[in-house]
């Protein structure tokens, strides 16, 4: 970077600006505010490459602030940074906010700098591409779920634009994902009984480009929390499933997939945090082989 | 009771001889039986009145029983419930102390009972119904003390919720600082050292020219690379940082005399003190959003459980709080009068219909969405107010807020020791 990216701190508690500034500003150009609405006026004025917002804040939650945010500057990268785990909120950052991040209050020092470092970089990278749509056929949908009504109402809201694929075998699941083009995953993060929210962050790392929507029961904070840093999952949606707001996360997944193709350098914005508690030991071999090949199949 | 059944054909002479024998001797009254089915009953008292007339025996002795005996006796299935069987026994057994009731099973004759036998199954029966009373009794009285336990628990939960989110914030940036100040100090060493070689080679006399400037080229290029903060920078750090670190610790301090139920009755509680505290605590459902006004005025320290006092602040807080629909303001006012404190808590939030005022201390009873209000707090503060002696009044007006009135005895009413903690 040549020139330094910009950076907008927002938290009602000028302490945590203050200590943020000191340790960003020999890197960045640090913005301040203790005022979300200030920070929404910021973001339009100025070019902002990365806003990390508190989430509780007297005024405005740090979700409304980023989703503002997106509408005025669509391409700033967008980071939670709250002390308080509230389900809804995470969950509103995800489908609202669309986050990079969520980071947790106390943080270290040395992470944020990395993750915001790592923002930053992703920052400018788009803005030297073009977001369009790629045009030409959308890509498929693949249903990772063991529930059929699931898959019905996919495949009715696709109709025949979009070629639904469908198994509740994560092996089975992984090699559709390898032989076809797939835009947009539907999963649950259980599968027959099974935890299968490694082989979601799995999914993004090896092919940044594919749409994760989550549906599940599950409401556990700190899954919902690692699905985002880990697994970057573009909507969380409760079950029973309801066609209204699958049909709309649909229709963006499939859009934000065209884009990405248009203008590659997209895709960076899902990049995930690397994985160090490994999770991906607890896949099977199969499994494994597959992603190996889409890994290889990616850098080729 | 067992007691031989007569035929209807028996003489009077010949039930007369019955009663006169001395295994009958406690019976009071006769069955009289067609085919083991009670047609009538024949008391002793009954046999006595005909046969002490002036030839009694000799007018109706030879007749059959059936011309003197009862023809409509009291008869009770042997499964009748007792109190049902007490009150025909009561209703229609016209001698009581002279005569028994029959007792069938299937309308068949199976035994006599008498009136003494109905009220001992009585009494045995209210004894057991006492006892389950008492046990049920312990039963609630225990639920209650659990309850007002979860209570605690639910409100402490929501709490400490907010206080993580109070204490994470300054643990954030305290942290965050440490860890920076953590790593200028190899830098600021660096250049410490690189200072103290300079006095060191200025004040040997050995040194030589290039000595010297050896020292000092590392000195201008560790100054030009180390990232050490500014002075001024550095004040405002560790005045963020000791800043932070109290704010935990008060926080700290506050939860700590909140969450101890054990806690014995002080006799020198300050009740301002008791609401600064609620106060801080409730910071996070207040937020700026609502002002909080403090009128206090003197108050002499009392005696009672300030724990529980505490609960009952709080609880009146974040209630106000969430009555506030964006802005607005709480008024905390107390005040010593005439053997009295008074707390009053009034805010500026949406008020009390007049058909739900009435309701406010039930338990259970609550206007919030599921999982945010167990519908015991009011009920709990009620009771804890009560047992301190004193009350809680409430006034309010739709649209315009609510204010509520904790009385308090200024002479020091010992609250009643929990009897579980």
């Amino acid at each position: 970077m040549n020139e330094r990216a910009s950076i907008l701190l927002v938290d009602d508690e000028e302490r945590v600006l203050r200590s943020l500034e000191m340790l960003f500003r020999g890197r960045f150009r640090v913005f301040t505010t203790t005022d979300g609405h200030e920070a929404v006026d910021i973001a339009r004025r100025d070019r902002i490459h990365v806003v990390v917002s508190d989430q509780r804040m007297p005024t405005i939650t740090g979700v409304e602030v980023l989703r503002k945010v997106r509408e005025v500057s669509p391409n700033t990268m967008r980071l939670l940074l709250t002390g308080y785990s509230d389900l809804q909120a995470i969950v509103d950052s995800v489908n609202d906010g669309e986050i990079f991040r969520y980071l947790s209050k106390p943080w270290s020092a040395k992470e944020i700098m990395n993750t915001v470092t790592q923002a930053a970089q992703i920052a400018v990278s788009l803005e030297q591409g073009v977001a369009g749509d790629a045009g030409g056929a959308p890509g498929g949908v693949l249903v990772i779920d063991e529930d059929p009504t699931v898959v019905e109402m996919v495949k009715a809201i696709c109709g025949k634009e979009r070629e639904v694929r469908s198994s509740a075998d994560l092996d089975e699941a992984f090699a559709l994902l390898a032989a076809h083009d797939i835009a947009v995953v539907v999963c649950d993060i259980r599968l027959r009984g099974r935890d299968i929210s490694a082989a979601v962050k799995a999914l993004k790392e090896t092919k940044p480009m594919v749409m994760t929507i989550v549906q599940t029961q599950l409401q556990d904070v700190e899954t919902l929390r690692s699905l985002i840093n880990h697994g970057h999952i573009y909507r969380f949606l409760p079950k029973p499933a309801r066609r209204g707001l699958l049909e709309m996360s649909l229709e963006a997944a499939s859009r934000r997939h065209q884009s990405m193709k248009a203008a590659p350098q997209l895709a960076n914005r899902y990049q995930v945090e690397k994985n160090e508690s490994a999770p991906v030991a607890a896949l099977s071999t199969k499994l494994l082989g597959y992603l190996d090949r889409m890994r290889q199949g990616k850098s080729a | 009771m067992d007691a031989p059944g007569i035929s209807p054909h028996l003489l009077v002479s010949e039930v007369a001889d019955m009663f006169m024998d001395e295994t009958h001797g406690k019976l009071l009254s006769l069955p009289v039986l067609d085919d083991g089915r009670p047609v009538g009953v024949i008391s002793r008292a009954r046999m006595q009145q005909v046969l002490f007339r002036q030839y009694g025996r000799e007018l109706f002795g030879k007749k059959p029983v059936t011309e003197i005996m009862n023809a409509a006796p009291v008869v009770i299935e042997s499964d009748t419930a007792l109190n049902e069987a007490s009150k025909t026994v009561t209703e229609r057994l016209k001698f009581p102390v002279t005569e028994d009731f029959i007792i069938t099973e299937g309308g068949r004759y199976v035994g006599m009972g008498a009136v003494m036998h109905l009220l001992n199954a009585m009494e045995a029966q209210l004894a057991k119904q006492t006892q389950d009373l008492a046990a049920a009794y312990k039963e609630l009285k225990a639920s209650q003390l659990q309850l007002i336990q979860s209570e605690k628990m639910a409100s402490l939960g929501q709490m400490v919720a907010g206080v993580a989110h109070e204490i994470n914030t300054p643990l954030g940036y305290v942290k965050n600082n440490i860890e920076m100040l953590e790593m200028q100090s190899e830098g600021a060493r660096e250049l410490i050292a690189a200072c103290l070689g300079l006095a060191d080679t200025l004040t040997s006399p050995s040194a030589t020219e290039a000595d010297l400037q050896a020292r000092l080229d590392t000195l201008q290029a560790l100054r030009g690379t180390a990232d050490v903060a500014e002075p001024a920078d550095l004040i405002k750090l560790f005045a963020d940082t000791r800043f932070g670190v109290d704010q935990i610790s008060e926080l700290v301090m506050n939860l700590k005399d909140f969450s101890r139920l054990d806690r014995a009755a002080a006799d020198d509680v300050d009740l301002n003190e008791c609401l600064d505290s609620a106060v801080l605590l409730s910071r996070n459902v207040l937020k700026s959003r609502v002002e909080v006004v403090r009128q206090y005025g003197a108050l002499p320290r009392i005696s009672c459980m300030p724990s529980q006092l505490n609960q009952v602040f709080l609880n009146m807080l974040t209630n106000a709080a969430q009555a506030i629909e964006g802005p607005g303001r709480i008024l905390l006012k107390t005040e010593a009068e005439e053997g009295w404190l008074k707390v009053t808590v009034q805010d500026t939030g949406k008020g009390i219909p007049a058909d739900v005022l009435p309701r406010i201390f039930d338990p259970f009873f609550t206007t919030k969405p599921v999982g945010q209000g167990t519908g015991l707090g009011l009920s709990i503060s009620y009771q804890i107010v009560q047992q301190h002696g004193g009350d809680i009044r409430v006034t309010s007006q739709p649209g315009k807020g609510t204010r509520f009135t904790v009385r308090l005895p200024l002479a020091a009413t010992q609250p009643a020791a929990p009897e579980a903690a």
